[in-house]
């Protein structure tokens, strides 16, 4: 097959020329980042500013446990520096075959160019025992752990390390964009906190249990999942009794992530009068969440005046 | 355009799992063509899912050996019904097969309800994806497809209907979980139909179809960036419509 190797290197010529045409930073000079969700390609992009590049296996609007293989993943994967992924199980459906095809001995798990963002918070829902009756249960405990905003400062504590190690170059960089961060997210985490006041205590209804990390920041009180189980559609006999269930309740809204079937939401909001709700999870999943901050704007804009 | 991802070490592997595919595939969707009993691979596929399913409800392992054993008796098991019927029930042998398919299909449903492991062992089976498939896994496999191709050339005389029944099953099982249903069902129906009229060179023909199909999918899937068994299946749909298109006027020759 030499004639796909010609028209790779004719592939990567051109690409040069026009990255200099462009003036962009030449692309030997940054430090390729391959992020499996949004949220840590944007927390990458605000660390690394232009001394990275990073991009996102999935988008904001699909569900990181499934994903479609496309040939340029594996290629980007192939030439990437630094593999930032949730962990705890949450890509096991992909994750490890996408790194066996890279066949990039340098972003293996264990390895310095592999990190998962769940080693550096602590984990809830960590099962006493796994029972394999109660569904697809992660063994580690739940993995969503990006929609507490708290946790993401502590993922970029450590993200900030693992940059300085894997481009020493660049660490007085690194050190003064993380600074910059760091001050801007504790402030914001302090103002939606407050914000967020008022709906400490109030009930809510989810789709799937992903968000149990906002939930304990918030000081909710989850009291029903559409899904019986993680990851098996509801029963009639599950709804049926969730809806004799919170006609006694004050529940405050339905919520579920964009990439989550709207049906069994409205199913129960037309029968309560609950408002049916989709809630950021992550950068890019609705309208005005271009990067992490928005996120947890428009998570509270939506959660403080439900509407559908 | 996407040049880096247009590499033979992506690649390779992906198109040696399409050529593994067709070895079997080809020959079989003739037959299939010629029966009348298109969604036969669909029940097939469908009934092996089962099987894993089943397989998990007792407690077994879902990965593995257990999983593979597992799928294979369940597909045998339908492909000895679907010889059965045909002998019974003749003419309505396409309406058992699609019988057979929903019953397969929410029969998994029901098991996954008592117990939710095996949902993504199900989804893994149904919809292999052609990209994940590494030599370590096609060498079985490609063992598996030329035993059954030389069993199947050898043997289709003496071997009858339960023969073609039981290869059938074996070759959908394995080749599901490299390439997923969708490319199957493609690879048996589009080069079988693509030289529907030719009376000799047809198998070699489909194969060329075949690869041909494969090997145009991938490329596009790489230059565009798109979901690799999809593009692979409107490749094989295109390909065999050209050939299809210029094999009648060869063949009256």
């Amino acid at each position: 097959m030499s004639s796909s190797e010609n028209m790779n290197r004719i592939g990567s010529c051109s690409l040069c020329f026009l990255l200099l045409a462009l003036g962009a930073t030449p692309a030997w000079a940054q430090l390729q980042i391959f992020a499996c969700e949004p949220e840590w390609a944007a927390l990458a992009e605000e660390l690394g500013g232009d001394a990275v590049e990073a991009e996102s296996a999935v988008t904001g609007v699909q569900d990181v446990h499934y994903i479609q293989a496309r040939p340029s993943l594996i290629a980007r994967v192939r030439r990437t520096d630094l593999v930032i992924c949730t962990g705890a199980e949450l890509e096991v459906g992909w994750l490890p075959l996408l790194l066996r095809q890279a066949n990039n001995s340098a972003i293996q798990p264990g390895a310095p160019g592999f990190l998962a963002a769940t080693d550096f918070v602590d984990l809830l829902e960590q099962p006493q025992t796994v029972d394999r009756a109660l569904g697809d249960i992660h063994p580690f405990g739940n993995p969503h752990i990006q929609t507490d905003p708290r946790n993401i400062a502590r993922v970029a504590a450590a993200l900030l390390e693992r940059l300085q190690m894997m481009d020493a170059a660049q660490a007085d960089y690194y050190a003064a964009r993380y600074a910059d961060f760091s001050a801007r997210w504790d402030e914001a985490v302090q103002r939606w906190t407050s914000r967020a006041e008022p709906l400490r205590g109030r009930a809510i209804v989810t789709h799937h249990r992903s968000w149990v990390y906002m939930i304990d920041w918030l000081g909710l009180d989850e009291v029903a999942t559409l899904e019986s189980k993680p990851g098996v559609p509801p029963s009639t006999s599950h709804l049926a009794s969730m809806l004799e269930q919170l006609q006694n309740e004050d529940v405050h809204a339905i919520i579920r992530s964009a990439y989550q079937n709207s049906r069994g939401s409205h199913w129960l909001s037309d029968r309560t009068e609950i408002p049916a709700v989709v809630i950021p999870h992550t950068v890019g999943s609705v309208d005005g969440t271009d990067d992490l901050f928005s996120v947890f704007d428009v998570m509270l804009d939506v959660l403080l005046e439900p509407e559908e | 355009m996407n040049w880096a991802a247009l590499d033979i070490t992506i690649l390779g592997p992906a198109l040696a799992a399409g050529a593994i595919v067709l070895v079997t595939h080809v020959p079989l969707g003739r037959e299939v063509l010629q029966r009348g009993i298109i969604f036969i691979d669909l029940a097939i596929a469908q009934t092996a899912g089962l099987g894993v399913i089943a397989a998990g409800g007792l407690g077994w392992d879902v990965h593995g050996l257990a999983a593979q054993l597992a799928a294979f008796s369940a597909a045998l098991c339908a492909a000895l019904i679907l010889t059965w019927s045909e002998s019974r029930f003749g003419k309505f042998q396409e309406a058992l097969i699609g019988m057979l398919f929903v019953l397969a299909a929410t029969g998994s449903i029901l098991l996954l309800a008592a117990n939710p492991r095996g949902g993504e062992e199900l989804r893994e089976l149904l919809v292999g994806q052609i990209l994940w498939a590494d030599w370590h896994t096609l060498t079985p496999a490609a063992v598996i497809s030329v035993v059954a191709v030389t069993l199947w050339v050898e043997g289709r005389n003496r071997f009858g209907r339960i023969g073609f029944y039981a290869l059938f099953a074996l070759s959908v099982t394995v080749s599901m979980q490299l390439v997923g249903i969708f490319l199957v069902f493609a690879s048996l129906i589009a080069p079988a139909l693509a030289t529907r009229n030719l009376k000799r060179y047809a198998v070699a023909v489909g194969y060329a179809v075949g690869l041909l199909g494969y090997l145009l999918g991938l490329i596009l899937s790489a230059q565009f960036d798109l979901p690799t068994g999809a593009v692979i299946v409107w490749a094989l749909a295109g390909v065999a419509i050209l050939a299809s298109w210029l094999i009648p006027a060869e063949s009256s020759v």
